[in-house]
């Protein structure tokens, strides 16, 4: 454009821009325009130049960061090899691939295997390996799962459930981590500015196994393990899972947006929240995290519209920036929720809306905000990137640990097709992930943990009983056969596994318990108050949550949470009356007096076991363990109020919620499954096993403390070139 | 009085803004800067550009995390390389709504803000080049070159005789203008006379460099004044005007190198807030 002629050179005559041609140089001129933007005569504007920057300063990057890693790669690589020289030698196979899933559970798989359901599974069962497998005590997923990981029992990784109590005011924690804010603040005006950075403090101790993989140079990639929260450094790739918490730092809390007054407050995770109506515009808002600069200031909030026209079916949603329609019945994508709290500080979350009504009420169920993963407030991967990396690669997923809002089902916010839409949309994400790592990983660990086995059995277990209370008013011939359904397409997952393995390739499938029906609850602190364990202050025959009104100075035993029973120890509890030297004792009496329990209603045994942890139990970390753990029978578990520290006046009472299966009952009742594609010679397999063997499969040498043992390989058969199978490989 | 001086000092500022190549600059490049960001964001796919980036981006991360891993960092570049082509495919159309009217809009920009005026008393080259024999029909050559004359207005006059330069069929005359103004030089040649504008003084002119004959493109591109006539002997003419620089913090720049740092970060601030993708 600069107009510039120069004497002597007949620069503007052999432009062949004039004529027939002119249409083309036109476009050839708009190109150049586009790729070339430096020469100054070029440049057309922000658009251009932010199109061609950000293609090249992709393409710049990369060989920048290629050429840097190709200078250094020999002195990396010779430095690996003198210090990793024994990675894979003594290996028995280049790569292990173990998925984990939650909950499944041995006696419903081998009958869907029996009734031909689930070919892949059968095909490991006949090839490899099909066994039970021993879980922890207790069978909680947070215990099994650290069990699983660190090789050892929970006495040395110290967690017993999902919550520890605090001996100084018998209040519950969450058992995997804390999270405290920066300890400083500067103060400017009504602004008390967090100076450092937020501390999450791992409860879990002990070393996951693929840290000792890492240290011999064998690469892993670990997807959503429970308890990996928060994520330790190591060599390979790691998304946390269960016990990441929501952006309100609690484990999970749904929001009902709603034109229904009520003063209702929901039992378990969840705030309702009202919906303001006017001139057909609605209004309401998600509630997130404490404001962090104003001291009681409350919450911060992200308000947004519902804008909708009479007798439609439809809605537009106006929530910040994001614009959205959604019919009734629909999920929204996941929705980015920025929570600003002034003076630049943001919390950076993501919901999805759920619009469930739209006449003659309006209601909309808000998933919990999870945290961002393209936009991580808090860690929740290793490295911090790998989040991002997997939010680029596939948009945005759910963060939270428990992310399957089972709370919601349970409170009727969400129904069953509902719920079931969610978590399959959540494992959806989970299985793009694991494919990806298996890319990524053609060599060393990759290992997956799929949830929503767990939450699935939990919440329709009803559905497979004739006469659940759960299901009481649903005629047996019309149960949806959810669980079927859930085990045939973990199968098909597997079945797609399978196409990416080859004989290098351990495939192992494990589960961390199994499950049975959850149709009675008992409450054991009804049971400890009734026989004079606990007490009540004067005039009280219930309690309120957490011991509220209970009268320490007369309680010898209480219990939290799904299977620790605790003694009001003197000396170790702040209110304790038992004299350590009277705990045995009392131990056995409550051992004796609780096992064996019936039921009076059904004549069945409600507790088949009673286990005092001292026996089984050893390592750093015991005086944080429940003196005993009830080991309820099939059909029972703790009751709803007994994990919460309340004392009812019924013992035994039916369980009518949704979550209709548990496992925390007696561990012998519910071990998990283990197969694997290649045979192990082992009678009875236990979780704590997996460590060891895993570490055995590389060659490595076993950590002393190992509680575990490694299982051996029979005689070495090839397993996918095997041909002339009975049920061929089949993918969905 | 109160009142007399906020006129004075807006009157002062709108002064300023028309006649400061700084503050127009400026101006301009904000304006530009969120018109087309807007633009962009209205005409192009925003979700698809904005996987596209996401992808890339994601390539890039895998580069990092998997540095170790060279099957997968080489799968990652091939990507990249793939991801970069689908993001300018997704862009292009975009940017064509956006560098038509932008492209036109900084070629009449340049008009004014791409060279300064002769100052008065300072030589200039008036250049005329004529085409060949094949293309007029006519006489050309050193014969023709003879032929040419010049007439010029009585501000302006010639300071040396002119000279011809019959390889490249050109012929240059050094002059000088006397006083500031807007003249018109005539070029007579093969019968036929054409006017060249000459703008002598300082401040904010239009100016064009040169007047063409033909070359429809370039014109547009480069030239101000009406096309000459299809049968002239005279193909073009120009004038070696100075280029103009924007003085910034002391540094003179063409003022195209501005306009291309601030409206990248206007239009970077207002992607940001208009929560567009580019």
């Amino acid at each position: 454009m600069k107009g510039k002629c120069r004497v002597g050179t007949k620069r503007w005559l052999y432009t062949p821009f004039a004529g027939k041609r002119g249409r083309a140089a036109f476009f050839f001129l708009l190109l150049a325009i586009v790729l070339f933007p430096t020469a100054s005569h070029a440049y057309a504007g922000p658009g251009a130049g932010f199109a061609v920057l950000s293609s090249f300063w992709a393409i710049f990057v990369a060989f920048l960061y290629s050429f840097y890693a190709l200078i250094t790669w020999p002195f990396r690589q010779l430095f690996r090899f003198l210090r990793r020289r024994n990675a894979y030698r003594k290996a028995t196979f280049e790569r292990a691939v173990i998925l984990g899933f939650d909950g499944m559970d041995p006696d419903l798989a081998d009958r869907f295997m029996n009734e031909g359901r689930l070919p892949n599974l059968a095909q490991l069962r006949d090839k490899g390996t099909f066994s039970k497998l021993r879980t922890t005590f207790p069978a909680i997923s947070p215990v099994a799962w650290s069990t699983f990981m660190t090789g050892v029992n929970p006495g040395k990784h110290n967690i017993y459930d999902f919550l520890a109590r605090n001996t100084s005011n018998y209040l519950p924690f969450l058992s995997s981590a804390e999270i405290k804010g920066p300890k400083r603040h500067i103060k400017i005006g009504k602004y008390s500015i967090p100076f450092g950075k937020t501390e999450i403090k791992a409860m879990r101790k002990g070393t996951p196994f693929w840290h000792w993989l890492g240290n011999a140079g064998i690469f892993s990639s670990v997807i959503r393990v429970p308890v990996t929260f928060p994520p330790e450094k190591f060599q390979g790739v790691l998304l946390s899972g269960m016990c990441v918490p929501d952006l309100k730092g609690s484990q999970g809390t749904f929001c009902l947006c709603t034109t229904r007054a009520s003063n209702d407050k929901f039992r378990e995770g969840g705030v309702r929240v009202p919906i303001e109506r006017k001139n057909g515009v609605c209004r309401s808002y998600i509630p997130g995290p404490e404001n962090p600069l104003v001291e009681k200031a409350g919450e911060l909030r992200v308000a947004f519209e519902i804008r909708t026209e009479p007798g439609s079916k439809q809605a537009r949603f106006v929530f910040g920036s994001e614009k959205f329609t959604l019919k009734v019945g629909e999920y929204s994508e996941w929705i980015p929720a920025e929570f600003k709290a002034g003076m630049g500080f943001t919390a950076h979350g993501i919901c999805r809306f759920y619009l469930k009504e739209l006449s003659p009420e309006v209601e909309v169920y808000v998933t919990p905000v999870n945290i961002d993963p393209g936009h991580p407030d808090l860690p929740i991967s290793h490295p911090v990137t790998y989040s991002i990396y997997l939010a680029k690669l596939f948009g945005p997923y759910a963060t939270l640990g428990l992310a399957e809002d089972t709370w919601a089902l349970n409170e009727h916010v969400l129904d069953d097709d509902a719920f079931l839409a969610q978590a399959y949309g959540n494992h959806e994400d989970r299985e793009r992930m694991l494919f990806d790592a298996l890319d990524k990983t053609k060599r060393g660990l990759c290992t997956c943990v799929f949830d929503t086995t767990d939450r699935v059995q939990h919440m329709f277990w009803r559905y497979l009983e004739e006469d659940h209370p759960a299901a009481r008013d649903v005629p047996h011939s019309q149960h949806p056969r959810v669980i079927q359904d859930l085990y045939e397409r973990m199968d098909c997952l597997i079945g797609r596994v399978m196409e990416k393995i080859d004989d290098d390739t351990l495939l192992m499938v494990i589960s961390d318990h199994g499950f049975k029906s959850f149709a009675r609850c008992m409450n054991v602190n009804a049971w400890l108050h009734q026989n004079g364990y606990l007490a009540l202050k004067d005039g009280k025959t219930e309690s309120g949550d957490w011991f509220e009104d209970v009268d320490w100075s007369r309680t010898r035993a209480y219990t939290m949470g799904l299977n620790g029973l605790y003694l009001n120890i003197k000396g170790r509890e702040k209110q304790g009356i038992v004299d350590p030297a009277e705990a045995e004792v009392l131990k056995d009496e409550l051992q004796k007096k609780l096992n064996g329990l019936v039921d009076p209603a059904s004549g069945t045994v409600g507790v088949t076991g009673v286990f005092i942890t001292d026996a089984f139990y050893r390592g750093p970390y015991t005086e944080n363990a429940p003196d005993l753990l009830v080991g309820y029978g099939a059909g029972y578990r703790a009751s709803w109020d007994s994990v919460m520290g309340k004392v009812t006046g019924q013992i035994f009472e039916d369980n009518t919620k949704a979550w209709s299966g548990d496992h925390c009952i007696d561990p012998r009742l519910v071990p998990g499954v283990l197969f694997s594609s290649h045979k192990f010679v082992e009678e009875k397999p236990a979780l704590v096993d997996v460590a060891p063997t895993i570490l055995k499969v590389f060659g490595l040498a076993l950590p002393a403390h190992f509680d575990g043992k490694p299982w051996t390989l029979a005689a070495q058969k090839k397993f996918l070139s095997t041909g002339g199978t009975d049920v061929p490989r089949q993918g969905c | 009085m109160a009142i007399t001086g906020q006129a004075v000092a807006i009157a002062t500022f709108k002064v300023f803004l028309l006649t400061s190549p700084l503050a127009i600059v400026v101006v301009l490049s904000l304006v530009v800067g969120l018109l087309m960001v807007v633009l962009f964001g209205y005409t192009s796919d925003q979700k698809a550009i904005g996987i596209a980036k996401d992808q890339l981006k994601a390539q890039l991360l895998a580069v990092r995390l998997y540095r170790d891993q060279v099957p997968v960092v080489m799968d990652s570049y091939g990507k990249i390389l793939r991801g970069t082509g689908r993001y300018l495919k997704l862009a292009f159309k975009p940017l064509l709504y956006v560098i038509i009217p932008v492209t036109l809009l900084m070629v009449q920009i340049d008009r004014y803000l791409g060279a300064t005026p002769i100052p008065a008393n300072t030589p200039f080259l008036l250049t005329v080049y004529l085409a060949g024999p094949s293309t007029t029909g006519q006489t050309s050559g050193s014969g023709a070159l003879n032929d040419v004359t010049l007439d010029l207005p009585p501000e302006i006059a010639m300071t040396a005789p002119p000279v011809h330069i019959p390889a490249g069929n050109e012929i240059v005359w050094r002059l000088v203008g006397s006083r500031d103004g807007k003249y018109e030089v005539k070029i007579a040649a093969g019968g036929q006379s054409a006017a060249k504008v000459v703008c002598v003084g300082s401040g904010l002119v239009r100016i064009s460099t040169v007047r063409l004959r033909g070359h429809f493109w370039e014109r547009m591109f480069s030239s101000a004044e009406p096309v000459l006539p299809e049968n002239s002997l005279i193909e073009f003419i120009s004038i070696n005007y100075p280029d103009r620089n924007v003085e910034v913090a002391g540094y003179g720049m063409n003022w195209i190198w501005l306009f291309f740092i601030l409206s990248m970060v206007a239009g970077f601030i207002f992607k940001e807030l208009l929560g567009i993708k580019i």
